[in-house]
């Protein structure tokens, strides 16, 4: 590796999520993302850093940009992927993680991603087997390698975010996103603010340090950033909020309402979006819109995280 | 039979408010007076200086799931376990396989309870059938083969008809209901308490509200059918607040808290380790103090151990997945002890009080006490004696604990049933 890349004092096997990590170590994963961007613009450049090592990619949730972008990144630095998704795998039949993730450490992984409904999984996880665990998304915990991949492209655009006010609007109750992204954005020194309706921002939040606001206007004016999430119709519709119209008429980012932020702000968004409700059609695809940068930082940012996990293993 | 005298400790015996150094005497398995001088029968002494001498412990709540034996916690471990701790009456929750809400069931239970206890064990049976909430079990014949209460816990009957009506038939035997106050719609997939922790962990919630809201159905049915209920493991201090109102009032409630919701908060769940797991779970530093100002200012009856053993297997799994529930009948004194003694309002009295007479009393037994005639059911109880809970000392079958390695000062140093020993050494 080159030795530009100061990564020298990075001690973590795991990454479970973005709460435990300091300042410096989030710097280190987005710097090394950045080389690994501009690596994978150049040509002539050798990337197989990860050449040998097996990366069991362990989805017991459905997931398409996740998983996709874990196994692009795992194969850009020649790494054999794996993935395993729970309809495939012996937990339909009643196996437990514990087992499953034992036998895959017995079949020779280097590293799993993994990615499941339990908030605390991957630490549960990291306790049982010695092979690095990633957290691809635990429950409604941490997302971490989404929320670092939300800073890159923040950064990117705006160079720092410290001082900068960024609204994560929406379901932030259910959301991982909101969670990692609050903590990451905190670090780094914005100012974050969750909002949306009471039942899915409740107060207790600012117990973290955050801002809670309930009143859409109030928590997009002079918004650098606004991140927008995905309303889960599923799952909080009998009892969160009435009706996904109701939403949208409250809370839903439209044309009128952009003129709140400030003037380019950026609009965020991890996907999948639902196009007319939480956010128009037309702003998801506006030169405002970062959702596509989002994906594809991701796959540098996720190339990062398996290098710095799988590093002390003797690459 | 020879006469035993434990010599030189401290006498703490809440029923006839004693709390001094005095000797104790029994004869088989009953407390005796001091036999006069001249009487010429053997006293076998046995030096407790220095030592608490108390009546045998009393849980209203002991789960035990397996009664036929083998590798999961059963009639022979569990008892074993009680009897460690100190106790040496417990009240079997009906939450066996088969479920205690039939005769024949319980008369089986029993059989094996003769066979295997070395505590006595008094049965709780279900208030409904397979404690599904849908419909009473046949009460009459549950209280006329035995059972000392009823219960649907861990489960709450969520209709208030059927609870109602199931507490004003069983107060036509004079049976005791114990609920466990939970609203399932406000709490069904929390796995912690709705506070900051939960939040920020991503857990879902169980508020206080859905214990609050029947703490109140319970007071309410209480006051209306002017009979005893008695409310299990007490976790918020907005339901502390409802019960010395309702006690006030000369409501016939009355209310238990464990020994970990005396001892920990919230916090204690930080690292999603599921042996902080419990129903209710334990909440925030302000519901600790007011249980604790609870159980000391007597609105809060007693202690029960909620004693709720599981192997390995079911327990060591995902946080929210892993069935809530932990063991606790080998460190209940030594918990409360140790949380309690710094207290201003703290005495020996209390303490022993709320861990055995207290819990006699609702059960309307007659034991908890030490008064000359009734059962020799004593504990020697070390205040000095340091040491750690763990897998080297640990009789139950069950490790989930969350008291595992944790250092406590005072530990039960012997056990006595029915005059017979059942825990500890005689040297």
């Amino acid at each position: 590796m080159k030795s530009n890349m100061d990564i020298s004092t990075w001690k973590r096997k795991n990454l479970l999520g973005i709460e435990e990590l300091s300042c410096i170590e989030i710097t280190q994963i987005l710097g090394l993302a950045k080389k690994f961007k501009q690596e994978m613009k150049g040509t002539n450049l050798d990337k197989d850093y990860l050449r040998g090592k097996r990366i069991v990619n362990l989805f017991m949730e459905p997931s398409t940009r996740t998983r996709i972008a874990f196994e692009v990144a795992a194969k850009s630095l020649h790494a054999d992927v794996i993935t395993v998704a729970e309809q495939s795998s012996s937990l339909t039949k009643g196996e437990t993680l514990r087992d499953t993730a034992m036998n895959i450490q017995a079949l020779g992984a280097d590293a799993i991603v993994l990615r499941h409904s339990s908030p605390g999984s991957p630490l549960f996880l990291s306790r049982i087997v010695d092979v690095p665990i990633i957290n691809a998304g635990d429950g409604a915990h941490e997302h971490p390698s989404q929320a670092l991949l939300d800073l890159y492209t923040l950064q990117d655009r705006l160079g720092s975010v410290r001082g900068k006010k960024i609204t994560i609007l929406g379901d932030i109750l259910f959301s991982r996103v909101a969670r990692s992204n609050f903590w990451a954005l905190s670090k780094m020194g914005a100012q974050v603010t969750l909002a949306g309706p009471s039942t899915l921002v409740p107060k207790q939040f600012e117990s973290m340090g955050a801002k809670v606001c309930h009143n859409l206007k109030e928590a997009l004016q002079g918004a650098d950033a606004v991140m927008l999430l995905r309303i889960q119709h599923e799952r909080q519709s009998s009892s969160h909020f009435p009706s996904l119209a109701e939403y949208t008429a409250i809370f839903g980012l439209n044309k009128d309402r952009r003129k709140w932020l400030k003037k380019g702000a950026l609009i965020l968004h991890p996907g999948p979006v639902n196009r007319g409700v939480e956010l128009d059609s037309e702003l998801a695809d506006s030169s405002q819109s970062v959702i596509l940068d989002q994906v594809s930082n991701g796959i540098a940012v996720r190339m990062a995280i398996l290098y710095l996990c799988t590093y002390k293993k003797g690459i | 039979m020879s006469i035993t005298c434990l010599h030189g400790g401290r006498i703490v015996d809440p029923a006839n408010e004693i709390n001094k150094i005095k000797d104790l005497y029994f004869e088989k398995n009953k407390i005796i007076s001091k036999p006069p001088i001249e009487s010429n029968k053997k006293i076998n002494k046995i030096d407790v200086t220095g030592k608490i001498v108390m009546p045998g412990l009393v849980d209203l709540r002991t789960h035990l799931k397996n009664i036929t034996g083998g590798q999961s916690e059963n009639i022979k471990s569990g008892t074993m376990a009680a009897a460690a701790g100190g106790y040496t009456t417990i009240l079997l929750m009906p939450d066996i396989l088969p479920r205690a809400d039939n005769p024949g069931t319980i008369q089986f239970i029993q059989d094996r309870i003769l066979k295997h206890a070395c505590v006595k064990v008094l049965l709780c049976g279900c208030l409904t059938k397979e404690a599904g909430g849908e419909s009473l079990a046949p009460l009459g014949s549950l209280k006329e083969i035995g059972v000392a209460a009823i219960s649907d816990c861990p489960r709450t009957t969520q209709n208030n008809q059927i609870f109602s009506k199931g507490v004003e038939y069983a107060s036509m035997f004079d049976l005791l209901v114990i609920d466990l106050p939970r609203d399932i719609s406000l709490s069904r997939n929390g796995s912690a308490h709705d506070g900051p922790m939960a939040l920020k962990m991503g857990l879902g919630g169980y508020p206080r509200m859905a214990e609050e809201l029947y703490v109140q159905r319970a007071i309410s049915i209480s006051k209306s059918v002017k009979t005893k209920i008695h409310l299990t493991s007490i976790s918020s201090h907005g339901s502390v607040e409802m019960i010395r109102a309702a006690k006030e009032k000369g409501i016939l409630i009355s209310a238990d808290v464990t020994p970990h919701h005396l001892s920990l908060n919230e916090d204690c769940i930080t690292e999603f380790n599921p042996n902080f797991k419990m129903s209710p779970p334990v909440r925030e530093e302000i519901d600790r103090n007011a249980l604790v100002g609870g159980l000391l200012d007597g609105t809060i009856d007693c202690v029960s151990s909620a004693h709720e053993p599981f192997q390995e297997h079911e327990k060591n799994v995902e946080y929210d997945l892993s069935p809530p529930g932990v063991i606790g009948l080998e460190t209940a004194l030594s918990a409360c002890y140790q949380n309690l003694k710094e207290c201003e309002e703290f005495s020996w009295l209390k303490l022993i009080s709320s861990m055995s007479y207290n819990a006699s009393k609702i059960l309307e037994i007659n034991s908890g006490t030490l008064s000359v005639g009734s059962s020799a059911d004593i504990v020697i109880f070390d205040s000095e004696f340091k040491w750690k809970y763990n897998k080297k000392n640990r009789l139950s079958l069950a490790a989930n604990t969350p008291f595992e390695n944790k250092e406590f000062k005072g530990k039960v140093e012997k056990t006595f049933v029915d005059g017979k020993l059942a825990f500890g050494i005689i040297d």
